[in-house]
């Protein structure tokens, strides 16, 4: 028995946010080399009255057009923009959806790794036998996090949500996953207050990092240095992990989708592990980082850009960064995602 | 590494206006932001098998600290 992708959509917030209104708000800066070097042009953001769990509802809603929601035994919701600090979003999802009250439904909090982890964890629970399906949702809005001056996270970090159903099939389509983490790099990209260490609080002192970028112990902070390092030495060996567990050579997979973080971090990993250019899929320029999110919205992309798929496809997928977290494995796509 | 040749690796790849020598201070250049930073760690990475934290990131100052940061005798 194994586990198939049947369905997958995705959701952006309807405000668009180009680097040409980028521009406007920080004059000072040349966007140009952000864009070739970087490969985001526009990202979207949620309004102040717009949350995570308004996304994931939207991408649902869109996944039921195609499947029948009554069907649906267990949401698993990966997010970090969680609607309270308690009850689990999931279970908000599933009032908001009006699914059974017989679902299993948890949030889990991870953030570029979470996508691959909630993969894992659908094939767990439907391999296992205790349920036939799985509806496997990510939503983040890091732009509630971000500080308003703080220009370099603002053209990275976009919005989104997707939602994934997963279900019980004759054809292994999850195939065998890795993990990895390192608490040690947590303060390498955190959000310091508002849990239950610190508590928000008013008039925090300002700091400045890189290039007159300002952020807040409230806000969202990043070094983007040192989230590359990481990523440049442990993600080409943990790739070549994932393919060894798979019992596959670099050159088998049909593609491989990273976790979209920037496109130059993506080239570097690219050309370290030696993977071919046609095979190493890279879509971010509208929608920019989505956390969780990048990994499922480049596999519609990908399909939807392929067009027909004859034969299930190969993908290596793997995500890693903030916990520090990482984690791969190799999955299959067909036209179920088209 | 010839030292004209890296000077002109850097130059390239972090896509500077002016001129570079071993004297200019990274952290005063224009182009100077995480964004460069990322692409030189990449750089000294891929051409030295040296990863340059973060810590070194913030303690180059000019081009001879990045330099003596690799290993002066990578240098000819």
């Amino acid at each position: 028995m194994g586990v198939k992708i049947q369905a997958l959509e995705y959701y952006f917030p309807e405000n668009k946010v180009s680097n040409e209104m980028l521009r406007e708000r920080f004059p000072d800066y040349d966007f140009t080399k952000f864009e070739s070097k970087v490969g985001i042009m526009s990202r979207y953001w949620v309004d102040s009255n717009e949350t995570a769990l308004d996304l994931a509802e939207q991408a649902c809603l869109k996944l039921f057009e195609n499947i029948d929601r009554t069907q649906v035994e267990y949401i698993v919701y990966c997010t970090q923009s969680p609607e309270y600090i308690l009850p689990t979003t999931a279970c908000l999802l599933q009032e908001r959806l009006g699914l059974s009250r017989t679902v299993g439904a948890f949030d889990f909090n991870l953030g570029c790794s979470g996508y691959v982890y909630g993969l894992s964890l659908a094939k767990g629970l439907i391999e296992s036998g205790q349920v036939n399906n799985v509806l496997l949702v990510t939503a983040e809005t890091y732009s509630k996090y971000l500080n308003e001056e703080d220009r370099s996270n603002r053209a990275i970090f976009g919005d989104a949500a997707t939602a994934t159903f997963l279900i019980k099939s004759n054809r292994e389509g999850l195939k065998q996953f890795a993990f990895g983490s390192d608490g040690s790099g947590a303060e390498k990209l955190i959000i310091k207050n508002g849990g239950t260490k610190n508590s928000c609080i008013l008039n925090p002192e300002t700091k400045v990092y890189g290039s007159d970028n300002q952020y807040t112990d409230n806000n969202l902070y990043m070094n983007g240095p040192e989230i590359f390092n990481f990523t440049a030495e442990n993600i080409p060996d943990f790739t070549k992990k994932v393919l060894e567990i798979n019992k596959m050579e670099l050159q088998n997979p049909d593609y491989f989708i990273f976790h979209q973080a920037n496109s130059f971090m993506l080239e570097f990993l690219r050309k370290r592990i030696k993977i071919e250019k046609e095979k190493f899929y890279i879509n971010m320029a509208d929608g920019g980082n989505t956390v969780s999110n990048t990994i499922p919205i480049a596999l519609k992309r990908l399909a939807n850009d392929l067009g027909n798929i004859a034969a299930p496809l190969s993908v290596v997928v793997v995500g890693f960064g903030v916990g520090l977290s990482w984690a791969g494995g190799i999955i299959e796509i067909d036209n179920s995602l088209i | 590494m010839n030292t004209a040749k890296f000077l002109e690796l850097v130059r390239d790849e972090l896509e500077l206006d002016s001129d570079l020598h071993v004297s200019t201070n990274l952290k005063e250049l224009d182009e100077w932001d995480s964004m460069a930073a990322m692409v030189l760690i990449g750089l000294v990475s891929n051409e030295f098998d040296v990863n340059l934290t973060g810590d070194d990131i913030n303690s180059i100052t000019t081009v001879q600290s990045l330099i003596e940061k690799i290993g002066t005798e990578r240098f000819e």
